[in-house]
């Protein structure tokens, strides 16, 4: 088995523009030669990929094929691991995410995130959504923060079921809900790019279809980075997806092309359910 | 006797054990089919050997004593009979001194060895009739527990029960353990509010425990106001909690948020030691070093401080203390879920913005736990202030004052000869009792808020 996918990954290398976004949209992000260590573990192997304005794209795979490390290097979440080691050139629109002179803390300022289980803090919903923008000092008055909280909770598509109880608990709201509490968090502080992993996992099916209808708008707005293992759910939202596989990144393309006609032995085999 | 019949019980057990065990293999191989493992049916039957031995080996030891002397005493002569209770108490004890051969004052009266053979032969008696009802007993249910051997019976979950059993009656003995010592305490102190009125004691001002022995004795007016030693109590620990508190909730952020592996590895293990040292070798710390350094420091200033100062043993109590808030705080900083730091960090915050306004707010319930428990273990201390604290009871809130505390006062009480009907003696199960309702009601509401905080995120 082992020998197969040596193989195939090989044959990987023959593909060109791995990763590059064919259309003349911006871009956002752009990824050159990742590879990231987990102490002596290698997790992810040259990865090249760029993302771009209003965009969603998918990242999908089988499990502990690295997608969920790879979107945290995106932020530098892996920076708190004290076993992980990340290597290759990342740049947010220019500027160089892992330089020494990045401000990590402003870095995640510009590249939010939405995680797996919904995380609001054990606060109000009011201070949830204000916790971003207090900290950074985006506002001014009390005044504009409360317009920025509405604002954020209407764009998550929130506001109307909790415009009466914004001051009870984040923790009281169902599982949905507080997902969608989490990306108002998320988008209160005005970030370039979302990243999110697996933000529908925990989710039921009425919930997902919300968070996915507000992944759809959001897109105008922003940069969208989605882990995904729902082959439906990445076909329903994103534009483009990339398949990994054991470390590798094998395809990058349009979401429509990688579903009906992937060039590569894996990504098909994954899509028809015949790995992971 | 009784070691003797534990090892009779014991041989018994380990050969019912393999008797049955044998028998189970048997019916197995004639069977080809037993629910259990043989050895489940080994222990079956030698439960049922030894639970009603060792029954009567307990009702052996619960009743025989009484019931040898109350025959003893029968067997007297009238006129000894007749005698006070304390005065028959006295003989008695000369008889059975007697009997185990400790020769004392035999001239009590003429026939005591007469009554030492007398309660010989009933102790022989009884002694016999232990180990044959307790051996036939046994051996009764262990042939009721062999016949009921069979192919289909269900040994194994048998022993289940008989093991949840076993845990549950260990979960008892805390509990009972612990009512035996409330209601002890209690009834002493009962005695003591009979005589000393209860308001007087709880609110009274002045603490000045020395009754008089003999009429018009000066200075020993038998006062037992408890509010000056409540007042000393709550100061040195405040005093303690002021020190381990900040020191200690420090610390623990440190070493869960801060701390890399190697740092924490050598860290909480020195904290540790910390807790364990004796608290006696804190006393000396107290009386040889603190106080005199806090004197000196004060006669710098020009204040005159004394030397067994609220505020050197509250330090020397607060740094006892470090380890119990920094160990507590650390478990509750580390079980804060760790999603929540990432959301916090994905937001843009710093580590101290987010255990600020994340962590430390999550965590507060079981930090505020955590210090209640800290502050009955300081209450309750008593070998630093025994040696370092004061022992005349000054109603003062001042740190640099002499004051003393409850459990000062308690071990002065009961320390050396002491009679027990006395208000004075009493009064040390009063202030016990005090103590342990304070100490178990802040116990408890430490216990319901780190409870309620563990709901919260499981």
């Amino acid at each position: 088995m082992k020998n197969i996918d040596q193989h195939n990954v090989n044959q990987k290398k023959e593909f060109e523009t791995v990763g590059s976004i064919s259309s003349s949209k911006d871009v956002v992000m752009s990824v050159k030669d990742c590879n990231v260590f987990y102490g002596e573990n290698q997790a992810l192997k040259n990865i090249n990929l760029e993302v771009g304005k209003s965009e969603v794209i998918a990242l999908i795979g089988p499990s502990g094929c690295g997608k969920s490390t790879f979107l945290r290097c995106l932020n530098r979440l892996n920076d708190t691991i004290d076993s992980c080691r990340v290597t290759g050139e990342f740049s947010l629109e220019g500027e160089d995410i892992y330089s020494g002179d990045m401000d990590v803390v402003l870095l995640r300022a510009r590249v939010g995130m939405v995680f797996q289980k919904p995380n609001p803090f054990p606060k109000s919903i009011y201070e949830n959504v204000a916790y971003g923008p207090k900290i950074h000092g985006i506002t001014s008055s009390k005044r504009e923060l409360d317009e920025l909280v509405d604002l954020s909770l209407d764009r998550a598509g929130l506001l109307e079921e909790v415009k009466d109880r914004i001051h009870s608990p984040g923790t009281s709201l169902s599982g949905g809900q507080q997902q969608r509490l989490c990306i108002a968090r998320a988008i209160a502080i005005k970030p370039d790019v979302i990243l999110m992993d697996e933000p529908c996992s925990a989710l039921d099916p009425i919930a997902t279809e919300k968070i996915e209808g507000l992944i759809n708008e959001l897109k105008e707005n922003y940069a969208i980075v989605m882990v995904t293992h729902s082959m439906s759910q990445a076909a329903r939202v994103s534009q483009r997806a990339a398949y990994f596989h054991l470390g590798d990144l094998i395809e990058v393309g349009d979401t429509k092309k990688i579903f009906e006609d992937p060039e590569h032995e894996l990504t098909k085999n994954y899509i028809h359910g015949r790995t992971g | 006797m009784f070691g003797f019949l534990f090892i009779i019980i014991l041989l018994f057990c380990l050969a019912i054990f393999f008797i049955a065990k044998r028998h189970a293999i048997n019916i197995k191989k004639q069977n080809g089919f037993l629910h259990s493992l043989p050895k489940y049916y080994g222990f079956y039957a030698s439960l049922w050997f030894s639970i009603p031995t060792l029954c009567i080996v307990l009702l052996y030891s619960l009743f025989a004593e009484s019931f040898v002397t109350s025959n003893l005493v029968n067997s007297l002569p009238e006129n000894i009979k007749n005698l006070s209770d304390n005065e028959l108490t006295l003989v008695l004890n000369n008889i059975k001194n007697f009997a185990v051969g400790n020769i004392s004052d035999s001239s009590s009266f003429a026939s005591i060895q007469q009554a030492a053979d007398f309660y010989n032969a009933q102790y022989d008696l009884i002694h016999s009739v232990v180990l044959y009802s307790s051996l036939i007993l046994g051996l009764l249910t262990f042939i009721y527990a062999y016949r009921s051997i069979t192919a289909t019976y269900r040994a194994r979950n048998f022993i289940e029960n008989a093991i949840y059993l076993l845990f549950f009656s260990s979960a008892l003995v805390a509990i009972f353990v612990t009512a035996g010592i409330l209601l002890s305490v209690l009834f002493e102190a009962l005695r003591f509010f009979e005589v000393i009125n209860f308001s007087d004691f709880l609110f009274g001002l002045s603490w000045s425990p020395q009754m008089a022995i003999r009429e018009g004795q000066v200075g020993s007016s038998g006062l037992f106001g408890a509010m000056p030693l409540f007042a000393g109590t709550i100061l040195i620990s405040l005093i303690a909690l002021l020190l381990a508190v900040p020191i200690g909730l420090l610390t623990a952020i440190y070493l869960s948020e801060y701390a890399d592996t190697k740092v924490r590895a050598i860290t909480k293990p020195i904290l540790e030691i910390l807790s364990g040292i004796p608290t006696v070798v804190y006393g000396f710390f107290a009386v040889v070093t603190v106080a005199p350094f806090i004197r000196h420091v004060g006669s710098l200033v020009g204040l005159d401080i004394a030397s067994e100062s609220a505020l050197g043993v509250g330090l020397v109590m607060g740094i006892m203390i470090i380890p119990l808030v920094s160990s507590l705080s650390d478990d509750v900083i580390s079980s804060v879920p760790q999603s929540l730091r990432e959301g916090s960090y994905g937001l843009g915050a710093t580590k101290s913005e987010t255990i600020k306004k994340v962590i430390l707010p999550a965590a507060l319930p079981g930090i505020i736990g955590g210090i209640l428990l800290a502050a009955s273990r300081a209450i309750g201390e008593t070998m630093i202030v025994v040696m370092a604290a004061g022992l005349s009871a000054k109603l003062s809130f001042n740190p640099i004052d002499a004051v003393t505390t409850v459990t000062v006062q308690i071990v002065t009480l009961l320390t050396g000869d002491q009679e027990f009907d006395s208000p004075k003696t009493l009064a040390a199960f009063a202030l016990g009792l005090t103590l342990f309702v304070f100490t178990l009601f802040l116990n408890f509401i430490a216990l319901k808020i780190v409870r309620k905080y563990r709901e919260q995120y499981e």
